[in-house]
């Protein structure tokens, strides 16, 4: 099977240090759809979490200065360049792709719809070429017309990590001609995997079939770029608008200032919208101050969508005129603690198992930062609401939180260390929530005479020379490892592949910690490859992962994450997205 | 007499007060407002049980945290201390005795020392060393690799102020009489010179403690000090402030904060008494 290229989460995860997503529906979801924008209602319905599963202040109210701010900056705001949760939510308001999530609250904007294609892709019976159809009467923010060339070219110079190094590197693992330099050193326009048969129409040539392509065609990367216009990496200075709105004018690590694109209609993509006169990004503010000012109204949208500080945490869950203003929205991300199978012990699944019953899953939420600002205590590897997730609690996580310690002795006894034993555990020292949940676990193990040898690294190297080598983890008999993941699209695929299937296990840069190479499971995963199964069969495959990957205790979950966002009252169609963790920027408008 | 009284204490405390507090490690979960991640009850959750309250998150005893904390802080600052004073004296009297260009190389030397980023070097260094080096690992790694740090670059200032106290040793008659009686170098610097010069290592080496101490907790502070959850002064006010919980539970950065404050102001009086006492010229 093909294997994901690591180096875009790696660099990723160095830099976002929280965040990586993209996302797309994952079928199966049942949606409520409640659509974007609505009637403009009187009277404001905020209250506290109300935006998690409806849309808070609906209205179609125009006009207005819709404010962002962030404490960093974007990686890029060149819808192929770009790698954050954030930005994959933002540059929908300038650059529609082929196919989009669908605005409503919630796990229901899990769901995939057409964005600048008339419908979602259709696979070839064998499964290897995808073809999607333009909506007719695109346009740029020029007026020039929007044709498959715009696309295929946009997708291509994606392929060039010396200009673009940042976005996901989806397409060139998966398309024919994985060696395709792009369009700045190869002027030959010889990529033969994408095809224009006609100015509407575009197809994928696929290596080998890989049922979840609509997910990567959901890539900001597949909005169109005009080679004309392209500037390589600056290109991100002003990106040709095929949005709602257009850059008026991008300070670099400063701000930038958005206005209404003229040549956009609502046809184009119904999935957002165009009713605030002008939207203007902040960047760089300091993380307090931008707090600060999004309680005063300065601000009224946090643009990186990770949550509050701790301390604003306190003003605002305290002060129930603050809280009715805030959501803990559902972060699209899993806190977990990867068991190795490899070093023995743990190498005995009994022993593995011993860690799940024995860890104080109450005192490891309140390390990730509770119940608001840190997550759900969590039982599966899939996040609630996607495809093929089925709560169960095979480790009494729900019933006992505090550890099963009579469940967790009778597993060592059974593994052959019924008095415990000694292993280390990896953690990234600068992240301070990170520091305090392995702490908590290594209290509780401690409790059944499991003995945690901390070692902390940075989170820079973590998983290119540390916790992600495989070699680096056996030499230090690192058997108890931090980590947490955010799948790029809500599926079983992007949740679990990376992180359990055998074939991902990589000599640096791995992301399947745990090197479960287990054959059920590993045959499972190419089941669910298979490109004749409908979502449906193939959720159900995807639930079996989960539950058979609990029963080898590979994984030991800690929380969905939540992150706590403050929205200002003025602020109108406000609700969370699942795929995206955070608020959906594409069909926000202000009402002062 | 104030500061000598304290520090007698603070000795005692190290040593005896980690078997009388309760285990610095233990979580105390049920003290702690998971929603706010403090500890319920003003003043940080202070109560009989726990007279100085608890960590935020954990509900770790700060009493026992700060008292074992003393523990690696006074073990630190005297060991990183006799190191520098054993080096310093005795390159001071090498230097100071024979002059010329022994004398000029480690005084220059000296001045290297003395310029150089220390701070940075200590975080650079600290952050590449393994778990697990030369045959330590853990926390007793992490303890001598700060020794021998702050130590080690700490020796020009106790060797400077020797070696200008050996220029004027060196001329007096009794020098002069050892060496006419034929007494070579090592029993002039050694036999002669080093007691006359216990007052002055005394009294510098008690000033050189507390910066040690603050050394260690600014590595502390930094990241690059003892590994969790070894209690250490430097990292309850690092994980304080970089957590934000000055805000939510201030009693965590001011417990370790005031630790630290009459820790080296104890040093300070101390060793400005003891000059006052043994050195009546020095001021």
């Amino acid at each position: 099977m093909r294997r994901r290229s690591r180096l875009a989460f790696a660099a990723c995860a160095v830099a976002a240090g929280l965040t990586l997503a993209a996302c797309s529906s994952g079928g199966g979801t049942s949606s409520t759809g409640s659509s974007s924008g609505g009637s403009s209602a009187s009277g404001s319905n905020a209250a506290f979490n109300a935006g998690v599963t409806k849309v808070v202040n609906p209205s179609t109210k125009k006009g207005g200065t819709l404010t962002f701010a962030l404490s960093s900056t974007p990686d890029s705001f060149d819808p192929g360049n770009t790698y954050y949760a954030w930005t994959f939510d933002m540059t929908r308001l300038w650059a529609t792709p082929l196919v989009t999530y669908k605005s409503c609250p919630g796990a229901c904007g899990n769901t995939l719809v057409p964005g600048i294609a008339t419908s979602l892709g259709t696979v070839s019976d064998n499964g290897l070429v995808w073809t999607y159809h333009l909506k007719p009467g695109l346009k740029f923010e020029d007026g020039t017309p929007v044709t498959s060339a715009d696309v295929k070219y946009a997708v291509e110079r994606t392929y060039d990590r010396s200009v673009l190094a940042n976005g996901p590197t989806y397409f060139s693992v998966l398309l024919a001609n994985p060696k395709y330099p792009g369009p700045y050193k190869d002027k030959t326009g010889n990529q033969t995997s994408i095809t224009t048969p006609d100015a509407s129409t575009i197809q994928f040539h696929l290596q080998s079939p890989f049922p979840d392509f609509n997910y990567v065609a959901s890539l900001p990367q597949t909005a169109p770029v005009p080679p004309s216009k392209d500037t390589g990496s600056n290109y991100q200075l002003h990106p040709l608008s095929t949005g709602p709105y257009m850059f008026q004018s991008y300070q670099v690590n400063k701000q930038a200032t958005l206005v209404p694109n003229p040549n956009w209609t609502p046809n184009e993509d119904p999935q957002v919208s165009q009713l605030a006169s002008k939207v203007v990004i902040n960047l760089n503010v300091n993380a307090a101050d931008l707090d600060n000012r999004l309680l005063a109204g300065d601000v009224d949208i946090d643009a990186q969508g990770i949550g509050v500080q701790a301390a604003t945490r306190a003003k605002i869950l305290s002060n129930p005129s603050l809280e009715k203003d805030a959501d803990a929205s559902p972060g699209n991300r899993e806190w977990f603690t990867y068991i190795n199978t490899k070093v023995a012990p743990l190498n005995n699944v009994a022993c593995r198992q011993a860690v799940e019953y024995a860890a104080n899953k109450t005192d490891l939420q309140t390390a990730w930062g509770g119940p608001y600002a840190g997550g759900q205590i969590a039982t599966t590897l899939l996040l609630p609401g996607m495809g093929g997730y089925t709560s169960f609690d095979q480790y009494n996580a729900k019933t006992d939180p505090t550890g099963d310690l009579t469940a967790a002795k009778a597993a060592l006894a059974k593994c052959g260390h019924p008095t415990g034993f000694t292993v280390g555990a990896s953690y990234r020292s600068d992240r301070p929530a990170e520091v305090a949940a392995v702490q908590a676990l290594q209290a509780a193990l401690a409790r059944v005479g499991i003995q945690l040898q901390l070692h902390g690294y940075p989170s820079g190297t973590y998983y290119t020379d540390f916790a992600g080598s495989p070699n680096y983890v056996h030499q230090h008999n690192l058997g108890v490892l931090m980590g947490g993941w955010s799948p790029d699209w809500p599926d079983g695929y992007g949740m679990m592949d990376e992180l359990i299937n055998g074939n991902t296990i990589a000599p640096s840069g791995n992301t399947n910690i745990g090197e479960l190479n287990d054959p059920t499971i590993n045959g499972l995963f190419a089941q669910a490859a298979n490109p004749s199964i409908t979502d449906a069969q193939r959720n159900a495959i995807y639930g079996e992962i989960d539950k058979d990957a609990m029963a080898q205790a590979v994984i030991l979950p800690n929380v969905y994450a939540t992150n706590l966002l403050y929205r200002n009252p003025a602020v109108t169609n406000v609700y969370t997205m699942t795929p995206f963790g955070m608020y959906n920027y594409g069909v926000m408008g202000v009402s002062s | 007499m104030a500061g000598g009284v304290i520090i007698i204490l603070l000795i005692l405390v190290a040593l005896i007060g980690p078997h009388l507090v309760q285990n610095p490690n233990a979580y105390n979960s049920n003290l702690i407002n998971p929603t706010f991640s403090r500890p319920y009850g003003p003043w940080g959750g202070i109560s009989l049980a726990h007279p100085l309250g608890v960590e935020p998150v954990n509900g770790r005893d700060m009493l026992a945290r700060v008292v074992v904390g003393a523990q690696y802080s006074l073990l630190i600052g005297f060991l990183a201390t006799v190191l520098a004073v054993v080096i310093g004296v005795f390159f001071g009297i090498i230097a100071g005795y024979f002059g010329g260009w022994i004398d000029a190389v480690i005084a220059r030397a000296m001045d290297v020392f003395l310029a150089f980023p220390l701070l940075v070097f200590a975080i650079a260094l600290i952050g590449v060393i393994p778990n697990t080096a030369f045959g330590l690992s853990g926390n007793q790694l992490r303890v001598s690799l700060l020794v021998f740090v702050i130590g080690f670059f700490a020796w020009p200032y106790m060797g400077r102020i020797i070696r200008g106290q050996v220029l004027s040793l060196r001329e007096r008659e009794f020098v002069d009489a050892a060496r006419s009686i034929g007494a070579r170098g090592p029993y002039i610097l050694f036999r002669e010179l080093l007691p006359n010069l216990v007052a002055p290592i005394l009294v510098y080496s008690t000033l050189l403690i507390p910066t040690n101490i603050l050394f260690e907790a600014a590595l502390d502070y930094l990241g690059v000090g003892l590994i969790p959850p070894t209690p250490s002064w430097g990292q309850m006010l690092s994980n304080a402030v970089s957590n934000g919980f000055y805000y939510i539970d201030p009693m965590y950065m001011i417990i370790p904060g005031v630790a630290i404050f009459i820790t080296v102001m104890a040093f300070n009086l101390f060793g400005d008494g003891l000059r006052d006492a043994l050195d009546p010229r020095g001021h």
